[in-house]
C-alpha cells in the first residue's frame, strides 16, 4: 500500500511543485508591496494568494481524477492493475494520496494565510479594529458568529472534506462511464448526471442533517458527513473495479 | 499451468474470444499465432488479470486469475505502457518495489545486452528501443508464466536475435512461454508449441516438431495453410 502512495504521488507531484512556486511567488510579492507601502499592488497580491488557495486546493482534485481516468483508459494503466494488487487496494492509495495532499495544502494555505492576516494587520496596527467591525456586521445579520481562528479552521476543514467527497464522486462516476457504459449512447451525460446525483445527496444530507445545530458545530458535521459519504462511494467504486474493471 | 475454459470476451457487438479453452503446460514455449483481429491480445490480457472475461474462466494453478495469480504471470504489452515521467531506472525500480520475483541485476543485465542505458528517459525512446526495453524489464522477473505480446515488433534483426537467447534462456522445466508474433518464421525457432486462433476461436493447437516430423508441414506452412486466401490453402 505504501509503494502505492508513493507512486500515487510521484505521478503528481509536479503539479503541487508549480503550485508551492508560484505561491512563493506571490507571497514574496505580497511582503515587498506590504513593506514599500504600494497599497493597489498589496490588494492584488492578497487577491493572487486567496486565488492560489482555492485553486491550488481545487487543483489537486482535479489532477487526482484526470490521473484515475488515464490509469483506466490509456495503456498505462497496465502499469498499476499488473500489480498484484486488489481494486481496493489501488483506489485507496488514490483516495488516501488525495487525501492528504489536500490536507497538506489546506493547513499550508491556512497557516499562510493567518500569518499573512497578521502581518497586514500587524503593519497597519488596525486588526483588533477590523475584527470587532466585522463582528458587529456578522451580528447586524442575525448569523450570531464570532469571527476567530476556530472559525476559519472549521471552515477550511469543511471545504477540504467536502472537496475530497466531491474527487471520490467523480472516481466513481468516471468508473461507472468506464465499465458500465463503455460504448453505450450518451455514456458521458449519463455519468455526469449521476455525479450531480451524488453531490445534490451529499449536499441535501449536509443540509437536513445540520439545520438546527449551533453554527460552530456544523462545520465539523459537515466534514463527518462528506467523509462518510466519500466512504461510502469509495466501497461502491472500488467493488465496481473489482467486478467490471479491464484495462 | 494456465488453463483457458470457454473463454469468451465480448465488446459490444464484437466477439473478440469465443469460447476459447486449451491447457498450457509448464515446460513449453507457445507461438500464439493468427492475424490482426484474431483474439491473441485479448485472451492473454485475460490470462494476465487485466481484463474479465465476459464468460469462461482461466485458472491458474487451479485458482482464477486475478491479484493473486499477477505476481507469478509476467505480461509485456505490445504498446508501450510505462509512465511518460520514469526513466529506465525508474522502471527498474518500480518492477522492483511492486514483484518480488523481480531481479535488477538481471533487468541491468538485459538492458545492457539490449545496448540501453538505465538514464534514458521513456519519453524519449524510439520504438525499438521501446520494446526492448518492455521485454528486459519483463524478462527480469523470475515468472511461473510469461506472455510476451509482439516481442520482435519494431525490433532490428541483432537486437532480435538478442532477444531470442533471452527468451530461450528464460524456459525452465517449471515455466511456461506464450508469445504472440506476426514474424511465424522468428517462432519456429523458438517455441515447440503452436496455438492458431481465427477470428476468436481457437483453430488449431500443434506441437511443432511432431508435426514438422509427421506430415512435413512447418508452423508457417500452417499458418498459409490455415489462414491463406480463401480460408486456407493445402501446402502440405
Amino acid at each position: 500500500m505504501l509503494n502505492l502512495i508513493k507512486y500515487e504521488f510521484r505521478k503528481t507531484w509536479m503539479t503541487k511543485l508549480i503550485i508551492l512556486a508560484i505561491t512563493a511567488f506571490a507571497e514574496i510579492a505580497f511582503l515587498i508591496t506590504l513593506y514599500t507601502n504600494k497599497e493597489g499592488l498589496n490588494a492584488l497580491t492578497i487577491l493572487l494568494l486567496v486565488m492560489l488557495a482555492f485553486g491550488g486546493v481545487l487543483l489537486i482534485g482535479i489532477q487526482s481524477i484526470s490521473t484515475m481516468h488515464q490509469d483506466m483508459n490509456t495503456k498505462q494503466g497496465y502499469m498499476l492493475y499488473m500489480t498484484p494488487n486488489s481494486c481496493y487496494k489501488i483506489l485507496g492509495s488514490k483516495v488516501i494520496e488525495n487525501g492528504l495532499s489536500l490536507l497538506v495544502a489546506g493547513a499550508f494555505f491556512f497557516a499562510l494565510g493567518a500569518l499573512d492576516i497578521t502581518l497586514v494587520f500587524g503593519h497597519s496596527g488596525e486588526l483588533n479594529q477590523l475584527r470587532e467591525m466585522v463582528n458587529e456586521f456578522m451580528k447586524q445579520l442575525s448569523l450570531g458568529v464570532q469571527l476567530d481562528g476556530q472559525m476559519f479552521a472549521g471552515f477550511t476543514l469543511s471545504f477540504l472534506c467536502s472537496w475530497l467527497g466531491t474527487v471520490v464522486a467523480a472516481y466513481l462516476a468516471d468508473v461507472i462511464s468506464t465499465c458500465l457504459l463503455s460504448g453505450k449512447k450518451y455514456n458521458t451525460w449519463v455519468s455526469l448526471l449521476f455525479f450531480i446525483l451524488l453531490m445534490w445527496l451529499t449536499g441535501y444530507a449536509q443540509v437536513s442533517l445540520t439545520q438546527n445545530l449551533p453554527i460552530r458545530s456544523v462545520f465539523l458535521w459537515h466534514s463527518l458527513i462528506s467523509l462518510a459519504f466519500a466512504a461510502i462511494m469509495y466501497v461502491a467504486t472500488a467493488f465496481l473495479m473489482d467486478r467490471h474493471l479491464s484495462v | 499451468m494456465l488453463k483457458s475454459e470457454a473463454v469468451t470476451k465480448v465488446f459490444g457487438s464484437q466477439t473478440a474470444v469465443d469460447q476459447v479453452s486449451l491447457t498450457l503446460e509448464a515446460g513449453h514455449i507457445y507461438a500464439m499465432l493468427g492475424p490482426n483481429g484474431s483474439g491473441k491480445t485479448t485472451w492473454m490480457k485475460m490470462a494476465a488479470g487485466l481484463s474479465k472475461p465476459t464468460s469462461g474462466r482461466i485458472l491458474f494453478k487451479g485458482e482464477p486469475v486475478g491479484v493473486k495469480s499477477r505476481a507469478s504471470i509476467a505480461y509485456m504489452s505490445t504498446e508501450p505502457y510505462f509512465y511518460p515521467w520514469m526513466t529506465l531506472k525508474d522502471v527498474g525500480l518500480y518492477y522492483q518495489d511492486f514483484f518480488a520475483d523481480f531481479s535488477m541485476a538481471r533487468y541491468q543485465e538485459l538492458l545492457k545486452r539490449c545496448d540501453l542505458t538505465e538514464g534514458l528517459k521513456t519519453k524519449a525512446l524510439s520504438s525499438g528501443m521501446m520494446a526492448k526495453a518492455k521485454i528486459a524489464v519483463t524478462l527480469a522477473r523470475d515468472a511461473s508464466v510469461w506472455m510476451l505480446d509482439e516481442p520482435f515488433n519494431g525490433i532490428d534483426l541483432v537486437a532480435r536475435d538478442r532477444i531470442k537467447e533471452a527468451i530461450i534462456e528464460a524456459a525452465a522445466p517449471d515455466k511456461v512461454l506464450v508469445l504472440s508474433s506476426h514474424l511465424v518464421e522468428e517462432m519456429e525457432a523458438i517455441a515447440d508449441k503452436g496455438i492458431f486462433l481465427r477470428k476468436g476461436q481457437l483453430v488449431k493447437e500443434v506441437d511443432i516438431e511432431t508435426e514438422r516430423v509427421e506430415t512435413g508441414c512447418s508452423i508457417a506452412d500452417e499458418y498459409r495453410q490455415i489462414y491463406g486466401a480463401q480460408g486456407g490453402t493445402e501446402v502440405c
